[in-house]
């Protein structure tokens, strides 16, 4: 008799499958896009079954939400597509080799569960030293904080990547009149929502990347109702948001390095202090960063 | 150790104000790299007089937080960072052709700089993975500045290079679930020859082999690094493809179990030879200049890629020296022949090879440049080239067996030799001579050949290299 428990969990399993391989093989662009955004639901609700609620609301954000837009933006751009054609002789040899390297990953992943993981026990041996109390937080921005000063780094040179490309501007339609009276409700829940999530981050799923996406969810809802004015890398304040995060936290690594006890050392007394401090920062660089990629303006790049 | 994060946080922080202030003078940059290059050459003397030193990021111990390691190695390459950033950004900043004036360039060569520093204080897999993000994005938004013809290749790049990165994720997801640390010294001890080990380092090899354009996996470099603007050529030759070998070299010699190395070494020594060839095949062929120098890159990685695959066949750490030694020759040797190359290309008004017809005459000191340069890559005494080609024969002449080997290397040099002569002997074909398009610029020429001469000046200080990077593996 299959418990309830499994039983949805094998849907979601097959559910997941299903959709990835439609989102891939499906004729239209558009349906692919939709497709990929119900997988990006769907693995949401599987991490949050795996128990990783952070990755869970990040992949709700980042991989269902905004990268929909981005994709939808993207199929804007582009006009109509050929049909695709696949010679079924490629079809084949792709599948045999997915089912070897299915094959070998199964072999080389069932021994895994012996594994010695000695991590989770010195997380959690360390906390009360951290400053916070959500062992994924202390990772992120205590033992492990310059891999997220780097991740910010990566997120800027995405916004400059872009910004290189001079990206050619396209009519925006105009705003439906229900958009915009949902987007004035919308809106300023993202804002209550993103903050309490980032408050949430010390000691509960939550945190920086989040609340980030989810600010910046509710900056392209207005933008796209029409309600906010062009954003522009050329404002300084703009600048000045998206650079904040990188700045505050390298700042406070070198303070450390200079006056304290060393690089990205945080004093114990106010690690609690500094963790948050970053954090607002780098909430407001992300959303920054995130709606500039993008809303952000068009035309007038390269001028 | 405080010295090497001034020289990793000097150019971050540079490219940061730039980005705020907007500002696109070139000597800022040029300051920087200045100033991060007698920090890291500070670090490097304290190296040499102290030893190694290991950085605990935030006071976390290993495996729970990131070390930094500063080795003899790790200095060296902080400062042959520097000192290109500092060549290339002379150059970029004088020369009208450099393609880089107005535009993003300065901030974005500032955060590649810092992006590589990280890279070679780094000892944490993830955290590799992380710095590898950064070198992938900052070179293909460094392609992109040159206009619309790049963006097909450039997209390709990034393509290839994210498909590389998952790949090498996904290698370290199975180290990490097999062993649970990070630390590539923690791993290296308790690691043994298992299913888990040998898929995580196949896949975490494709992935940096892919991203170091390493034959076979090379197909995307030439037209990627032949269609930027051509101080990032010179940076993508000289720097970017030697982050992820750095790492490939690291995990092999440091950490991969031996009963597994000593067959993969068989392969890439064999990679190194066909890459050696196939790479001065095509750069014999190709009708366009850069596209040639772009292929003699593939070609020269070959020498690195021979010396890895030896030395973990063998495992004879002295063939450490032999590969850095390379890259570092071949680093300084590739910023003169792409900046004269470029600087060539755009004053003679002509992307092909055969627009260079009578080039002794018209742009000499360019055409030296290049011809300088390329003795280096060809190995000729006593440049920086030879004292790596030296240092990589004597052991494959030492004994009979290996002189199949020898062999190899001897046919790669042909090969660089008939390329290289293939450009300088119609540059002396002054009988017709290719008028150039504007006056040619003698100064920007002389930047160019600026490093040829400094790879040239390696030779003098083989001594201390040779013995410095021997000392690395111990």
């Amino acid at each position: 008799m299959l418990s309830l428990e499994l039983l949805f969990d094998i849907t979601l399993s097959v559910l997941l499958l299903i959709l990835a391989g439609t989102a891939l093989h499906v004729r239209h662009l558009y349906t692919g896009i939709v497709l990929f955004v119900a997988f990006g639901l769907l693995l949401a609700i599987t991490w949050a079954r795996l128990g990783a609620p952070d990755l869970a609301l990040a992949e709700a954000a980042i991989g269902a939400g905004l990268t929909g837009v981005l994709l939808l933006a993207a199929l804007a751009r582009i006009g109509p597509e050929p049909p695709p054609r696949r010679p079924p002789a490629r079809a084949l040899s792709a599948g045999v080799l997915g089912v070897l390297v299915l094959i070998l990953l199964i072999r080389a992943v069932l021994p895994l569960e012996q594994g010695p993981q000695p991590l989770p026990g010195l997380v959690s041996a360390h906390l009360d030293t951290s400053g916070v109390s959500h062992p994924v937080t202390a990772v992120l921005l205590n033992f492990r904080a310059w891999d997220t000063l780097l991740e910010l780094v990566v997120l800027l040179l995405a916004v400059l990547g872009v910004r290189q490309l001079q990206p050619a501007g396209y009519k925006q339609a105009h705003a439906w009149t229900l958009l915009r009276a949902w987007s004035r409700i919308l809106a300023p829940l993202s804002v209550i929502i993103a903050g309490y999530l980032l408050w949430r981050g010390s000691h509960a799923p939550g945190g920086a990347f989040q609340a980030g996406a989810l600010l910046a969810a509710g900056i392209v809802l207005l933008r796209l109702a029409g309600l906010l004015p062009v954003l522009r890398w050329d404002d300084w304040p703009m600048r000045a948001l998206v650079l904040m995060g990188i700045v505050v936290f390298l700042g406070i690594a070198a303070a450390g390095a200079w006056l304290g006890s060393g690089w990205l050392n945080y004093p114990p007394q106010w690690s609690g202090n500094l963790i948050l401090l970053i954090e607002v920062a780098a909430t407001l660089s992300i959303a920054a960063s995130l709606s500039l990629l993008v809303i952000g303006e068009r035309e007038e790049l390269g001028t | 150790m405080t010295l090497a994060l001034a020289s990793l946080l000097i150019p971050l922080a540079t490219a940061l104000l730039l980005l705020f202030l907007r500002s696109r003078a070139g000597a800022w940059v040029i300051i920087a790299s200045l100033l991060s290059l007698i920090v890291a050459g500070l670090a490097l003397a304290e190296v040499v007089a102290h030893g190694t030193q290991t950085l605990a990021i935030g006071g976390w111990d290993t495996p729970l937080g990131i070390r930094f390691e500063l080795n003899l190695l790790s200095a060296l390459l902080l400062t042959f960072t520097a000192l290109v950033h500092l060549l290339v950004a002379v150059y970029a900043e004088r020369s009208r052709h450099s393609q880089t004036r107005d535009t993003d360039y300065w901030p974005l060569s500032c955060l590649l700089h810092g992006s590589l520093a990280a890279l070679w204080l780094s000892r944490d897999l993830f955290n590799w993975y992380v710095t590898l993000e950064l070198l992938g994005l900052v070179a293909v938004a460094m392609i992109i500045i040159s206009g619309p013809k790049a963006y097909g290749p450039a997209l390709r790049y990034l393509l290839l290079s994210l498909a590389a990165s998952l790949c090498y994720l996904l290698g370290v997801a199975l180290l990490y679930g097999r062993y649970g640390v990070l630390d590539i010294d923690l791993l290296a001890t308790m690691i043994d020859a298992n299913h888990t080990t040998r898929l995580a380092l196949l896949l975490m090899t494709l992935g940096l082999m892919l991203k170091a354009a390493l034959w076979p996996l090379h197909l995307w470099l030439p037209a990627a690094h032949a269609s930027a603007p051509t101080a990032v050529s010179a940076l993508l030759s000289a720097l970017v493809v030697k982050g992820p070998l750095f790492i490939l070299w690291m995990l092999w010699s440091r950490m991969a179990p031996v009963e597994v190395a000593q067959p993969a070494g068989l392969l890439f020594a064999l990679a190194g030879i066909v890459a050696l060839l196939a790479g001065g095949w095509a750069a014999l062929r190709t009708p366009f200049l850069k596209t040639l120098v772009a292929y003699s890159t593939v070609a020269q990685l070959g020498y690195a890629l021979l010396a890895l695959g030896l030395l973990l066949r063998w495992q004879q750490t002295e063939l450490s020296a032999a590969l850095w030694l390379f890259v570092l020759a071949h680093g300084l040797a590739k910023v003169s022949m792409f900046l004269a190359a470029g600087e060539m290309q755009a004053t003679l008004g002509s992307k092909r090879v055969s627009s260079l017809k009578g080039a002794t005459q018209t742009m000499p000191i360019a055409m030296f440049a290049f011809a300088v340069a390329g003795g280096s890559l060809i190995g000729l005494p006593p440049s920086g080239g030879f004292v790596a080609k030296w240092v990589l024969l004597q052991p494959l002449l030492a004994d009979p067996v290996h002189w199949p080997w020898a062999l190899g290397v001897l046919l790669g040099t042909l090969a660089s030799a008939a390329y290289v002569f293939r450009v300088v002997a119609l540059a002396f074909d002054r009988a017709d001579p290719n008028p150039p398009n504007y006056n040619p610029d003698a100064f920007a020429q002389w930047l160019a050949l600026l490093p040829a001469l400094v790879v040239w000046g390696m030779a003098l200080y083989s001594e201390p290299l040779i013995l410095w990077l021997t000392e690395v593996n111990r």
